[in-house]
C-alpha cells in the first residue's frame, strides 16, 4: 500500500457515491486500473452497501402498524 | 383552490393526495389527513426505529413519540423541507434520547487505520462480500443474509449506525442526512465511510466462519 492508496481509500465512500469532482474522480479511476487492492476494496464495499440497501426493503407486519395508526389517534383525541 | 376547502379538494382530486394538500388539510382539522400521513410513513419510521433500537416495543414507542409530536407541532411546519425529512428528524431526536436513557450503548469512535487495505501483517486480505446479484440460493437465504446485516448494525456505535440507516437504508443524499441530524455534511461523510467498512468486516467475518468453520 503506498500514500496513494491511502489517500484514495479515505475517499472511496464519496466515490461510490458519485459525489467527487471529476479530476479526483478520473485519478481514482486510473489507480484503480494499476492496484488490484483498491479493486478489492472497491467491489466488497460497494457490494455491501448494496446489500444494507436491500435491508430497505423489509416490511413492518400490517398488525403493528394499525396498533401504531389507532395509538396516536387515540392519544390526540385525549 | 379558491373558494374551495382543502379537504374538498382532497377528497376531489385525490386518492393518493400531496404531503402539501394533507398539511393543509390537517390544518383544517382533518383526522382523515392524520390517518393518511401515518399510513404514508408508518411502516418507514417503524422500520428505522427497529433498526436502530432493536426491539419492536420501541420501535412502536419511538413512532409513537414521532407521530404525536408531528401532530401538535405540525401547525408550525413551514414546508421548507419535505415532510418525511421532518418525520425523521423528530424520530432521530426521539431515537437518540431513548438510547440516552438506556445508557447501555457507549459511543465509540471507529478508526479509519482499522480498515486500511492491506495494512502491515494483513497482506492479501480478501474479504468475503456475497454478491447481491448472485440470487438467494448462492450463499444464505434473504432471511438469513438480513439477519447477518442486522446483528452487524446492532454491533455499530449508534451514531454511525444512524447515519447509515439513513443514508444506505432510508436513501437520504448527504445533505439531507446532514439536516436531519444537525452535523455537517462532512461529518455524515466521514461517519458513513466508517460505519460501511465497519459492515464489510463484520459481514466478512461471518462468511469466513461458514466457509472455514
Amino acid at each position: 500500500m503506498n500514500s496513494e492508496c491511502r489517500t484514495y481509500f479515505e475517499r472511496i465512500s464519496e466515490f461510490l457515491d458519485g459525489e467527487l469532482d471529476r479530476d479526483l474522480c478520473a485519478k481514482i479511476e486510473s489507480h484503480l486500473q494499476d492496484c488490484p487492492e483498491c479493486r478489492e476494496c472497491l467491489e466488497s464495499l460497494r457490494r455491501t452497501i448494496e446489500l444494507c440497501r436491500r435491508m430497505a426493503e423489509e416490511e413492518i407486519d400490517p398488525g403493528v402498524l394499525a396498533r401504531l395508526k389507532r395509538a396516536v389517534l387515540e392519544a390526540l383525541n385525549h | 383552490m379558491q373558494g374551495e376547502s382543502v379537504v374538498n379538494h382532497m377528497e376531489k382530486t385525490a386518492s393518493n393526495p400531496s404531503d402539501e394538500q394533507l398539511v393543509a388539510s390537517f390544518r383544517e382539522g382533518s383526522a382523515e389527513a392524520m390517518e393518511i400521513i401515518v399510513e404514508r410513513y408508518g411502516n418507514r419510521i417503524l422500520r428505522f426505529g427497529l433498526k436502530m433500537c432493536g426491539h419492536l416495543q420501541d420501535a412502536e414507542d419511538i413512532s409513537q413519540e414521532t407521530f404525536l409530536s408531528a401532530f401538535r407541532y405540525l401547525d408550525s411546519f413551514r414546508g421548507e423541507t419535505r415532510l418525511i425529512n421532518w418525520l425523521f428528524k423528530i424520530a432521530s431526536r426521539a431515537c437518540m434520547r431513548k438510547r440516552r436513557k438506556k445508557k447501555d450503548e457507549p459511543d465509540r469512535e471507529i478508526s479509519l487505520d482499522a480498515w486500511l487495505p492491506e495494512r502491515p501483517g494483513d497482506e492479501g486480505r480478501s474479504y468475503q462480500i456475497p454478491d447481491p446479484d448472485a440470487g438467494p440460493d448462492a450463499h444464505l437465504d434473504r432471511k438469513e443474509m438480513k439477519k447477518v446485516i442486522g446483528e452487524a448494525m446492532r454491533q455499530l456505535p449508534p451514531h454511525y449506525r444512524i447515519v447509515l440507516n439513513l443514508r444506505d437504508v432510508e436513501g437520504f443524499s448527504t445533505r439531507e442526512t446532514a439536516d436531519i441530524l444537525e452535523i455537517s455534511e462532512q461529518a455524515v461523510k466521514t461517519r458513513l465511510h466508517r460505519a460501511r467498512l465497519f459492515m464489510r468486516e463484520k459481514i466478512s467475518e461471518y462468511f469466513e466462519e461458514e466457509a472455514y468453520g
